[in-house]
């Protein structure tokens, strides 16, 4: 999604030379490619030199789910359709590979973390001929925070100053909006806040395109499903709804020459991914940790990684949340012990487990945000939890969940019988009953007798939600995005908490690392009251934290001038083939 | 086998053969039918012995118990078919999967026969208001999305009933409609014999006339489709389970195992994960075919074969 | 013949209405909506669920919903795709034309290969023809589609590169111009071949077996005698008697294409009804699952009632009451 760094690309040689070197060919011939591909290893710095981009050619790039055809960023929902929308339509703010803001279409201004001044590129035209101005903007603004908008993205909205009461339709705009011409704006929050900027929506709408369409059609028209217009290097040509897009080179491209002629999106079945890859029926797609390693065997094919902002985590239900009073409740007794809750994390194989199920492509994760993030701690500052099975047991011992009728299990100090009840969500996919089943084979080897509960996908989050009484441990995951504020996952009056983890102390630091007056400007700072916290919730082990995952991508060895890191992957415009 | 005897015990009778006598001396001939017969007796068998056989055919006669230093070997001297990506092996699965595959088929069947059987016979038989009514039910049961009602019944009566009972339940309950129609038409031709209007005429109850003149007739349709059915009703448990609407995930089933062809790296690189699977099911159904095949040419007096 | 065929369509009426009613309620009863599942916590906010739940209306009574639901239905507006977020009608209409034609495609290959292959092996019965015919129906039944079709996927798609692995269309090609139906045609083969292959097998051997049924009846022993010529006696009157079962099979044809469309289409990713359904129903898109359902329904109904009215017609000694 954003901009590559020059040094980013430069440790990423060791990987992509091997493609940018490639001489073409395709899939087809094997027997040719693996030759070059072998030889290539040593000559890998002339080659990334003599690696002039080309002109031309038609990339194809897969995808493994279906798309939802949302081809606009307000009304987008899923993953899938952004990877879509990034190819045609780029935002005012970028991120670099530290995950942090850097001007694209538009520069700002802030004295205070409350009044913004953004200046607009000149020039820069949308697909339909139309020059961007700040009105698009403040039009896809309006659109977001209009009663009738149907998309997910008002609570980017909301904090303008004037947003709620343009919503409730007490104004006619929203006051918080000053147009001063064209390419000038000004904005003013509700209040200062750190992350104003990096909550802002970004991503300007065609006022034109959109003319005389109500807001609540917006999402069902042409504009937004098969005609999407853009700002990105990429026009959207054809769409085939569900199965396919034919994007065409963007020849009046605001930043940079665009190298490819035409990019055909088209959705393939993950079974199938491997084989596509291997006949050159797609030249890119995005992999699943599970085909990754038969990719890898592919001469034709390099697999080329990046950390991701997503972690897998076992949970503990330690209360009960009231919805309403936006409070939790009630404490749940059965695993208040913190030592149980130590020894079961210093009973599980992180290693062992990932390897396994993720074919290494991913790392234990030791604290709530992903290492990549610019406020994860460094491991050394919090408590980590290291596979160590006598730990456990001796962690056991002391808690007195002890094996007192010799059935092999321990019971609970009570002496009564204690078992785990573990809950994974089940879709189709068989590989989720192992691995959760292997998670309480770990807990069953320290003398905790486990069960493994696979509870279809749609109930599970409803039940952990909820707090249904059969849900006691849980497995689930979270993504985190640029903005490094977690309170919405774990402040104790955040009905995502799905522990229901409840530390006053934890919150008070989640709320100084946001406060103007006590970090300001100051990252460090605002790095080191993230870090503390940290240390506070992997004291405390509301979850066990288990894995962060790599983000993987095949990419045939005819293309060039790809790359890619945590914010994700370069401007698709650099992109090439080699002929 | 004991075929010798068989026939043998047939030709003495053969003068006044019944014609159950004509369709089992048939039946017996049938080489085909007959190699099935044996075949799909010797998987049930298999299969029913498999918590005494798995110990001596794998060293991990565990079926739940993930083994994370065991995943995806292939076929070899300790694990004749390999183990699956849990560390299971495959052999030991296929043996326990089969029982379950084999008793959903099979229950199903059970309750379709005896739905259909019903439905259909007394449909035929009173004709009228009360064949309408029957019949528009089992449209409505015919009309039924099959895939809505397993996936909503299976999510509501989750954990109060087990999984696999109501996977039975709802293939049983919503797939009679078949056999009620095609006993119904049996018996609406039957019922315009003499002998059966001869039977009404002097009284006898309804449900006599069913079970004593009609259904005996209808017999030998019945039993064929119900052979049929049950290879059906396998194909559908395996089909749901393949697309994750059917067995609950931890008990093995055939199609549970087969569901492993979905993973990416299983279809193309891992083939001993599906392919015994994938091959025992086509073999059973293929079996069960034969035997309906069978079971239909020697039911039929006009055959020669 | 009309006043019975206008007393059948009638007759499905009431039958909708109580398909829709156990449809609506059940679907209902599925744990979760269309804003439940996995959460990306970067993408939305619960404010924003109970928001839309409200708008939604999932937060009235059932019955209310059902009642909004219906009457909206019966003035043609199906909804709005909760997913999709476009009317459902459009969705449908979008996925429609592929499932068609894949089940036209796929009848089609069905009768012709089933006519070939059961006229064969019934009038040359017990040859080594038949016997090959008989494997490939044996096959035919007992591999379940779903393996066949993956089969078909790996072998003939990425093994022989005959045919394209996934999609219903190539998109560089215009639509309109013959290489754009030849390109659906080259499309739709395989998943229809796999989807019509249970029937096919199992209609070769009905007509096979028929076939070979009634040639052994009265009236064929009293026209050889008469001296008509055997192949004469096969085209005019026994075919024409094993027909009749054949043709009402049309009918239950459509019901079960529409339910072998779901496996099919999902694995060749062929975009159509069947892949639609599956994706509403895990994500709870309660109106594209609703409208299909009835859909689908309305279908088997047809499909029946086309069933009876073509065995009135070949057989007018069965007139259903």
């Amino acid at each position: 999604m954003k901009r590559k760094s020059m040094l980013w690309l430069f440790a990423m040689i060791l990987v992509l030379s091997a493609f940018l070197a490639a001489c073409g060919g395709g899939g087809s011939d094997d027997a040719s490619d693996s030759d070059s591909g072998d030889s290539k290893d040593g000559e890998k710095a002339t080659e990334e030199q003599s690696g002039e981009p080309q002109q031309g050619g038609t990339l194809t790039y897969g995808l493994d789910a279906t798309p939802e055809g949302l081809y606009n960023w307000a009304f987008y929902g899923i993953a899938t359709d952004a990877e879509i929308i990034e190819f045609f339509d780029e935002g005012l703010i970028e991120y670099d590979e530290n995950l942090q803001p850097i001007p694209n279409l538009a520069e700002w201004e802030t004295e205070d973390n409350q009044h913004f001044t953004f200046k607009f590129k000149e020039g820069v035209k949308w697909h339909n001929g139309e020059e961007l101005t700040v009105n698009d903007w403040v039009f896809a603004l309006e659109t977001i925070a209009h009663p009738d908008y149907d998309g997910p993205r008002y609570a980017n909205v909301e904090t303008i100053e004037g947003a709620p009461a343009f919503r409730a339709g007490e104004a006619d705009s929203i006051s918080g909006l000053k147009v001063v011409d064209d390419y000038t704006i000004e904005v003013t929050f509700d209040e200062p806040r750190l992350n104003n900027l990096t909550n802002i929506w970004s991503y300007p709408m065609s006022q034109k395109e959109f003319e005389g369409i109500e807001v609540a059609d917006m999402s069902g028209s042409e504009q937004v499903r098969t005609k999407p217009v853009g700002l990105g290097p990429f026009k959207v040509e054809n769409v085939v709804p569900g199965e396919s897009l034919e994007l065409v080179k963007n020849e009046d491209y605001w930043n940079g020459e665009v190298n490819l002629d035409k990019i055909i999106i088209r959705v393939i079945d993950n079974t199938a991914t491997v084989g596509a890859l291997q006949n050159g029926d797609i030249d890119m797609i995005s992999l699943q940790p599970v085909s990754a390693p038969d990719v890898e065997k592919l001469d034709n094919v390099e697999v080329v990684t990046a950390p991701g902002l997503s972690y897998y985590y076992v949970g503990f239900k330690l209360g009960k949340f009231d919805n309403d009073k936006k409070e939790i409740v009630e404490e749940l007794p059965k695993y208040q012990d913190l030592n149980l809750r130590k020894a079961m994390a210093h009973a599980i194989n992180r290693e062992e487990w990932i390897d396994a199920f993720f074919f290494g492509y991913g790392k234990p994760v030791n604290k709530p945000v992903p290492t990549a993030h610019w406020i994860a701690a460094d491991d050394s500052e919090v408590n980590v939890y290291e596979y160590d099975p006598e730990k456990a047991k001796q962690l056991l011992d002391e808690a007195g969940f002890v094996d007192t009728n010799d059935d092999g299990f321990r019971e609970d100090p009570n002496g009564d019988e204690f078992v785990v009840k573990f809950s994974h969500y089940a879709t189709g996919n068989p590989t989720f009953e192992s691995r959760s089943q292997a998670i309480a084979q770990y807990w069953e080897e320290v003398g905790l007798k486990s069960e493994v509960e696979m509870v279809e996908v749609n109930l599970y989050y409803d039940m952990v939600e909820k707090d249904d009484p059969s849900i006691e441990t849980f497995f689930g995951g979270w993504g985190t995005g640029t903005d490094p504020d977690p309170s919405a996952l774990w402040k104790a009056d955040q009905l995502w908490n799905y522990p229901r983890y409840n530390n006053p102390d934890a919150d008070a630091l989640l709320e100084q690392a946001l406060s103007v007056e006590e970090v300001g400007d100051d990252q460090e700072k605002r790095a080191q009251v993230y870090a503390e916290w940290q240390k506070t919730v992997t004291e405390d082990v509301p979850m066990i934290f288990i894995a962060e995952l790599d983000e993987i991508m095949g990419v045939g060895e005819n293309v060039g001038g790809f790359s890619m890191d945590v914010s994700g992957y370069n401007n698709p415009a650099e992109w090439y083939l080699e002929k | 086998m004991t075929t010798n005897a068989a026939t043998g015990a047939v030709k003495r009778t053969e003068k006044s053969a019944s014609p159950w006598a004509i369709a089992r001396r048939k039946f017996l001939r049938n080489k085909l039918a007959m190699a099935s017969t044996v075949f799909l007796i010797l998987v049930i068998i298999l299969t029913l012995m498999a918590p005494f056989l798995a110990p001596h055919l794998s060293p991990i006669p565990d079926i739940t118990k993930v083994n994370i230093s065991k995943m995806s070997i292939p076929p070899n001297g300790d694990h004749l078919l390999g183990t699956d990506k849990s560390g299971r092996d495959v052999m030991t699965r296929l043996l326990y999967g089969g029982r379950i595959s084999l008793l959903v088929g099979a229950s199903a069947t059970a309750i379709v026969v005896v739905l259909g059987t019903i439905v259909g016979s007394v449909a035929g038989f009173f004709g009228g208001a009360v064949d309408s009514l029957l019949m528009r039910f089992t449209d409505f049961v015919l009309n039924f999305p099959f895939l809505v009602f397993v996936i909503v019944l299976n999510t509501i009566l989750f954990g109060i009933v087990d999984g696999l009972w109501v996977l039975i339940l709802v293939i049983g309950l919503l797939s009679w409609g078949g056999v009620a129609r095609i006993v119904r038409s049996k018996v609406l031709a039957e019922k315009e014999n003499e002998y059966v209007l001869a039977a009404i005429s002097i009284g006898t109850p309804p449900a006599k006339v069913i079970i004593k003149h009609l259904l005996p007739n209808v017999l030998s349709t019945i039993i064929v489709q119900s052979t049929l059915l049950f290879a059906s009703l396998i194909v559908a448990e395996t089909g749901l389970s393949y697309l994750g609407f059917g067995v609950p995930q931890e008990t093995p089933s055939w199609g549970n195992m087969l569901a492993f062809a979905n993973e990416p790296d299983v279809l193309q690189g891992k083939p001993w994960i599906w392919m015994p699977p994938a091959l025992i099911i086509t073999a059973t159904i293929l079996s069960i075919n034969f035997i309906g095949e069978g079971l239909k040419d020697a039911l039929n007096p006009k055959s020669q074969r | 013949m009309l006043k019975y065929t206008l007393r059948r369509v009638l007759g499905m009426i009431p039958m909708l209405f109580l398909v829709s009613v156990v449809v609506f309620f059940l679907a209902k009863a599925m744990p979760g909506d269309s804003l439940s599942g996995e959460i990306d916590p970067t993408n939305t906010n619960p404010e924003y669920q109970e928001e839309m739940r409200e708008k939604l209306g999932y937060n009235d009574p059932v019955y209310m919903q059902y009642y909004r639901w219906v009457t909206d239905f019966m003035s043609g507006d199906f909804g709005k795709s909760t997913r999709y977020k476009m009317p459902v009608a459009d969705l449908i209409g979008e996925k429609l034309p592929n499932t068609i034609f894949l089940a036209l495609t796929s009848l089609l290959i069905t009768y012709v290969l089933a006519f070939a292959m059961g006229m064969y092996s019934g009038r040359k019965p017990y040859t080594l023809g038949d016997n090959l015919i008989a494997g490939f129906n044996y096959a035919g039944i007992a591999i379940p589609s779903f393996v066949a079709g993956v089969f078909a996927v790996y072998f003939f798609a990425f093994k022989l590169n005959w045919f394209p692995f996934a999609g219903s269309v190539d998109i560089e090609i215009d639509k309109g111009t013959i290489d754009y139906w030849i390109s659906r045609i080259h499309h739709v083969m395989l998943p229809a071949f796999v989807l019509g292959m249970f029937s096919t097998a199992s209609y070769t051997q009905f007509l096979r077996n028929d076939l070979i049924e009634n040639s052994r009846k009265d009236f064929v022993r009293t026209a050889l005698a008469k001296g008509t010529p055997m192949g004469k006696i096969y085209n005019v009157h026994i075919l024409r008697n094993s027909i009749i079962p054949l043709v009402t099979f049309l009918g239950f044809d459509i019901a079960a294409l529409v339910g072998g469309a779901i496996i099919t289409e999902k694995i060749f990713t062929y975009p159509g009804i069947g892949l639609l359904f599956l994706d509403s129903v895990n994500n709870r898109d309660y109106p594209t699952v609703m409208a299909i359902t009835m859909m689908l329904s309305a279908m088997v109904l047809i499909g029946n009632l086309i069933a009876d009215i073509l065995y009135g017609i070949v057989d007018p000694r069965i007139r259903l009451g």
